[in-house]
């Protein structure tokens, strides 16, 4: 926060209500050392929303809740406080967001067309110091957070345009998703493969993804061999939208910022689709409708079927967006950063066993 | 119990106005020592529609159902709890106060715990929260809590709001709370740092979950770091904050509704939509 933006801010103020100079003057005086950038206004910026237990490493702390309950779960929370958190999954990504944000600054100084990266944790504040002095230590440029002490906080995503929604907890990212905010349940692979540190990849999955689940369902129903056959004859059909294509849409508005000065080589933005479409029949009804959407993917990858790990291996994408918890799994087998994103057909079947596998979880 | 049974104390001033206080003899009087006395002011608490013998409720209402919630859950894990809300229903509406004995009985049928009801004018009404030991004063009317703010007292404006929780959910303004060394601290500083730990002291006695009152820090404009020097200076002062929100600039009306405090502390007063 800018001395010169809270002063006009106690100057108006001044106006309204003489009794406020009392603390305006002292907000003003207070005025960190080192002085910090401005975050952007929520309406302006590319907000994702990222909870804790996603952003660093917490499995100690979510183990003490399992096992010893809440008290205990603070005590410990409060009583390490001073130990920063190690990344957790979704730390890259934020670091290669900021990495975008830097080289926008260069190119559009007064612009607040950046990613604003929020921490959303019903985490209760009591552990809110050791979140800060995290944050603090791993230097990540997080000044919004909402700590909502065990309160969902779908509402606060709501009143802040949240663009995207990571999370560990499946139940919040389905309530998400139900609030049309794109999110996705973020899973930590047993090794995180080495990502770029300056350009910043995201693959999606196409269908129920990108596009709506509409010819999932065919394959649900039918099987691959009709799937193809179906999309092959409705080609110049144009595919209804899915949960992510937002987000898409928002990356690429990004890009279109460093292709206009020249930098479409060198952009620290690429973006992946990853589909068991096929190039041959059902990818062009995939191709025609993000063209008819405006957005353009960098690499399209029809796999035909094929299993989507070792292509991701290659690419090395932050993170993977896939409906189906096989591909997401395989994914993460494989050190890819995959994320399940709840949503169509896939999860009809999927919802009768996750529900015996959900346990209560920890505040995240 | 009606007016004219009452015991009375009466102080006399020079010019002969009255600051009278009624004790409620239906309501226990709390230990003075333990009690956090919150002065309320009537035309906050009976605002809505009248009948013909009751006054409405108005804004104050599910704040006063808020304390006395607290105060059951207080005295459900110990009988002899002393650290309770003591509410005490202050009138300086002089038309009101025509009306004494249908603020008291109107008390009464909304079930509110009102130990003490005190009458004054406009000019005195101040000394009847000093008298009394108010800790927190809560108003409806700016002037009026900027008033009592001034000479000290720790006052907070209540606002309308929409649907209101069942916990007592108080709102402090990080801004607010952190403080440069130099520069003159608002009167009503003492205040409000021994009503916070009070207030902690308070919220101490539940645990993290389940609890009849939350203590909800909003940091509007400062950023993380001045949110986490919030943090501890509450904890330093024996407050212990269940939600924090760092809003680094963004505004704060869009999760009023979700924040659903009943009152906004900070230096000076300042309104929740302020």
């Amino acid at each position: 926060m800018s001395l010169s933006n809270s002063l006009t801010a106690s100057g108006q103020d001044l106006t309204s209500s003489g009794n406020r100079v009392g603390w305006e003057e002292a907000s003003t005086v207070l005025k960190p050392s080192t002085p910090t950038r401005k975050s952007p206004k929520p309406e302006n910026a590319i907000t994702i929303g990222v909870s804790a237990r996603v952003l660093f490493n917490m499995e100690k702390e979510q183990h003490i809740y399992e096992q010893q309950g809440m008290e205990e779960y603070i005590k410990y929370q409060v009583e390490h406080e001073t130990q920063p958190f190690s990344p957790g999954p979704a730390f890259s990504f934020v670091k290669a967001l900021e990495a975008v944000n830097t080289r926008l600054r260069e190119l559009y100084p007064d612009s607040e067309e950046l990613f604003d990266v929020v921490l959303m944790t019903n985490n209760h504040a009591y552990v809110g110091l050791r979140l800060i002095n995290t944050i603090n230590h791993h230097e990540l440029f997080i000044e919004r957070f909402c700590m909502t002490g065990g309160n969902s906080p779908i509402g606060y995503l709501k009143a802040y345009h949240t663009n995207l929604y990571l999370s560990a907890d499946p139940v919040k990212v389905r309530e998400a998703l139900e609030e049309g905010i794109a999110a996705a349940t973020m899973f930590t692979p047993e090794k995180m493969t080495e990502v770029s540190e300056t350009q910043l990849r995201v693959a999606f999955d196409g269908d129920a993804v990108l596009f709506s689940d509409e010819s999932e369902r065919i394959y649900k129903a039918h099987g691959l061999d009709k799937f193809f056959e179906h999309e092959k004859a409705h080609e110049n059909k144009l595919l209804d939208h899915g949960p992510l294509k937002g987000f898409l849409e928002a990356l690429g508005k990004l890009q279109k910022k460093f292709y206009a000065k020249g930098q479409r080589m060198d952009c620290p933005i690429r973006t992946y689709l990853v589909t068991a479409r096929s190039a041959a029949s059902s990818g062009t009804r995939a191709l025609k409708t993000l063209r008819s959407w405006g957005l353009e993917i960098d690499e399209a990858l029809f796999l035909a079927g094929a299993p989507k790990g070792p292509m991701l291996e290659k690419i090395r994408p932050h993170i993977f967006f896939d409906d189906q918890l096989f591909h997401v799994e395989g994914a993460a087998e494989m050190g890819t950063v995959a994320c399940h994103v709840p949503y169509g057909i896939a999860q009809r079947v999927i919802k009768r066993e996750t529900h015996d596998k959900e346990t209560s979880s920890a505040p995240k | 119990m009606s007016v004219d049974s009452a015991r009375e104390t009466l102080y006399h001033r020079g010019e002969a106005d009255m600051v009278a206080t009624i004790q409620n003899t239906d309501v226990k009087q709390e230990d003075a020592h333990g009690a956090v006395v919150v002065a309320v002011t009537s035309r906050a608490l009976f605002g809505g529609d009248d009948d013909d013998d009751v006054s409405g409720v108005g804004v104050a209402f599910p704040l006063l159902q808020a304390l006395q919630r607290v105060n059951q859950r207080l005295l459900e894990k110990d009988p002899a709890e002393s650290l309770l809300f003591d509410v005490v229903l202050i009138t300086t509406d002089s038309q009101q106060q025509q009306q004494s004995s249908r603020i008291v009985s109107s008390t009464r049928h909304h079930g509110l715990e009102v130990s003490r009801f005190c009458f004054s004018s406009q000019e005195d009404f101040i000394e009847s929260l000093l008298t009394n030991n108010v800790q927190l004063f809560l108003s409806t009317d700016r002037n009026e809590a900027l008033q009592a703010s001034q000479q000290g007292v720790l006052s907070a404006l209540l606002d309308r709001q929409g649907a209101p929780s069942e916990q007592l959910r108080v709102m402090l303004c990080g801004d607010a709370v952190v403080r440069p060394d130099a520069g003159p601290a608002p009167v009503s500083r003492p205040a409000a740092e021994s009503f916070s730990s009070r207030l902690g002291e308070m919220r101490r006695r539940f645990g993290a979950l389940d609890s009849p009152l939350s203590i909800v820090l909003v940091t509007s404009s400062g950023d993380r770091e001045s949110c986490g020097v919030a943090l501890r200076t509450l904890r330093s002062r024996g407050l212990g904050v269940d939600e924090a929100y760092c809003l680094a600039g963004a505004p704060r009306s869009p999760i009023l509704s979700l924040l659903r405090p009943h009152f906004l502390l900070g230096d000076g007063v300042i309104g929740l939509e302020d």
